[in-house]
């Protein structure tokens, strides 16, 4: 064996002293990913059999449980046609418009007290039971409260789902600001940092994968509280389009609502996570 | 000439009943090179956190030049055992970090960090992100980080503890190659009684309980090796072996073998 073998990994070499991810030693079975995988996708076939097969056997009325072929055809009559004075795309748009919306509201104010937390013993003391107050209601125990201060117009809807997101961003932000490495801060203070340039150009960015992480969970947490927004006034988006189809006991949309507010969720989750790769490559690298 | 001086300074960490360091001097020159030896618990970092104004003396008094040490200071870079590089940054933009800070124009900095990564022959590794390079690269890449903000004085604290034998052997030859070149006064803290010898022009040998220093070496090996002695030449050297056995025995002096 010649010397040059041993100095052809230096590239791989160059996690070995973190000691945690040695990517040549115990080569993961590949298959356990592909297998986990196959299970998931045969335990959503089975479950799609056996609604068919409920359905068509009629074991369950359609009124409490429609057959997917009726829900996919309602997907493609509602695209179209539209339901409740709004097409499939105009429901999805108007509750995106909202959720965004309030995404931007939570960063503003939430990476700010999130930041206050994790710097300053006084923003811990102020924000911190806030938050934990906050945290646990629900929001349709607030919804109410929100309603007689703001009337019943579009901000009330995205104020409801901005408070859900609040907390989850707020909280991650803080985790990742307290979660700095002291020596990182030390070296741009001996590098001639001032306590402003320290925030911006180490704790900013040393706490965004933990800060993106936050928007994901808050994503998650506000498109599950779009039903709760919708529930007053609205005329348009799929929390809307859901209650008023219950009302009128048409399952199929209720069920077709149910199943495109989650398949929205995952793509979300799925294009975050996109987002996450390309802005902080070194997020579990160090 | 400058001086960074240490007068009396005792270290007491809030919390700790007895104190870290008691009453410890130290004077480094530009052009010096001190080496903090000891056994873990000496207080060396202690010392060297105190010279870079990142902990506070509970007595005695820090200077440069005579004007009392506040706070950490550009002309006082540190460069820490674990990198502390910005994963966000490129290698070039990791050096020129201090620039930035001094709003130096885009392309100064980039002519200037590119100079410094040269020095530290890392002249082609300007655009590689932090976790692409090997330790010992880091290593070079927080060296060249820390020359970049023009310092009088470089602080080390342990820079190449987390480096395998061999790097940390190569590593060394560039400290002095730096050391030479950029005309700085360096404070650093090691465990290696090799590393000392080859590096010093200096050695403070502290003792735990409180930290204090028992003793003091001048060594000339390092300034061998900038008057040009091969660095193999001067470790086989008699007196090489001599001084490390006297070294050796001030560390462990007083403890049980």
């Amino acid at each position: 064996m010649s010397v040059s073998t041993y100095s052809e990994r230096p590239a791989a070499k160059a996690g070995e002293t973190d000691g945690l991810s040695v990517p040549w030693s115990r080569p993961r079975p590949k298959r356990a990913v592909v297998s986990a995988r196959l299970v998931s996708a045969i335990t959503i076939l089975v479950l799609l059999t056996a609604w068919t097969a409920a359905s068509l056997l009629q074991l369950v009325s359609p009124v409490f449980l429609p057959s997917p072929a009726a829900v996919w055809a309602k997907i493609v009559v509602v695209a179209r046609d539209g339901f409740v004075d709004a097409t499939l795309l105009q429901h999805i748009v108007a509750s995106l418009w909202r959720v965004f919306a309030a995404l931007v509201a939570a960063i503003l104010v939430g990476v700010p007290v999130g930041l206050a937390i994790g710097i300053s013993r006084i923003g811990r003391g102020v924000f911190d039971p806030l938050l934990e107050f906050l945290r646990p209601i629900p929001p349709l125990a607030y919804l109410p409260l929100i309603i007689i201060w703001f009337g019943i117009g579009e901000p009330s809807k995205i104020l409801v789902i901005a408070i859900a997101m609040l907390a989850p961003v707020a909280l991650s932000t803080a985790a990742g600001v307290r979660g700095v490495s002291r020596e990182r801060v030390d070296a741009a203070r001996s590098l001639g940092a001032t306590r402003a340039q320290v925030i911006r150009h180490v704790i900013l960015p040393s706490a965004l994968p933990s800060i993106l992480t936050g928007l994901r969970i808050a994503l998650g947490a506000g498109w599950s509280t779009l039903v709760a927004a919708e529930l007053v006034a609205a005329t348009r988006g799929l929390g809307f389009m859901i209650q008023s189809a219950a009302q009128f006991l048409v399952t199929d949309v209720v069920v077709m609502g149910i199943l495109v507010i989650a398949i929205i969720a995952f793509a979300l989750e799925f294009i975050i996570r996109r987002i996450e790769r390309v802005l902080v490559p070194w997020a579990g690298r160090e | 000439m400058t001086h960074l001086t240490l007068d009396k300074v005792s270290v007491h960490y809030d919390g700790q009943p007895a104190p870290a360091v008691e009453r410890v001097s130290l004077d480094i020159a530009k052009g010096d090179f001190v080496v903090l030896v000891g056994r873990s618990g000496c207080g060396k970092t202690s010392l060297l956190n105190v010279a870079a104004g990142l902990v506070e003396p509970a007595g005695g008094l820090a200077t440069v030049d005579g004007r009392p040490i506040t706070g950490p200071g550009s002309d006082r870079a540190v460069v820490f055992q674990n990198d502390a590089l910005f994963p966000w940054l490129t290698a070039r933009e990791n050096v020129a970090f201090a620039l930035r800070l001094r709003g130096v124009s885009a392309d100064k900095r980039a002519r200037r960090a590119d100079e410094l990564l040269s020095l530290v022959k890392l002249g082609d590794a300007g655009d590689k992100r932090i976790w692409e390079l090997s330790g010992g690269m880091r290593q070079r890449v927080g060296l060249a980080r820390a020359l970049a903000a023009e310092p009088e004085f470089l602080l080390l604290d342990e820079p190449l503890g987390a480096l395998d034998a061999l790097t940390r052997e190569r590593m060394q030859t560039t400290l002095l190659d730096l050391w030479a070149a950029a005309q700085v006064g360096v404070l650093m803290v090691t465990h290696g009684i090799e590393e000392a010898l080859v590096l010093a022009t200096r050695i403070v040998v502290l003792a735990p309980g409180p930290g204090h220093v028992v003793r003091t070496f001048e060594t000339h090996f390092g300034r061998r090796y900038a008057a040009g002695e091969p660095i193999r030449a001067i470790k086989a050297d008699p007196a090489f072996a001599a001084a490390r056995a006297e070294l050796t025995d001030a560390i462990f002096e007083g403890e049980a073998a």
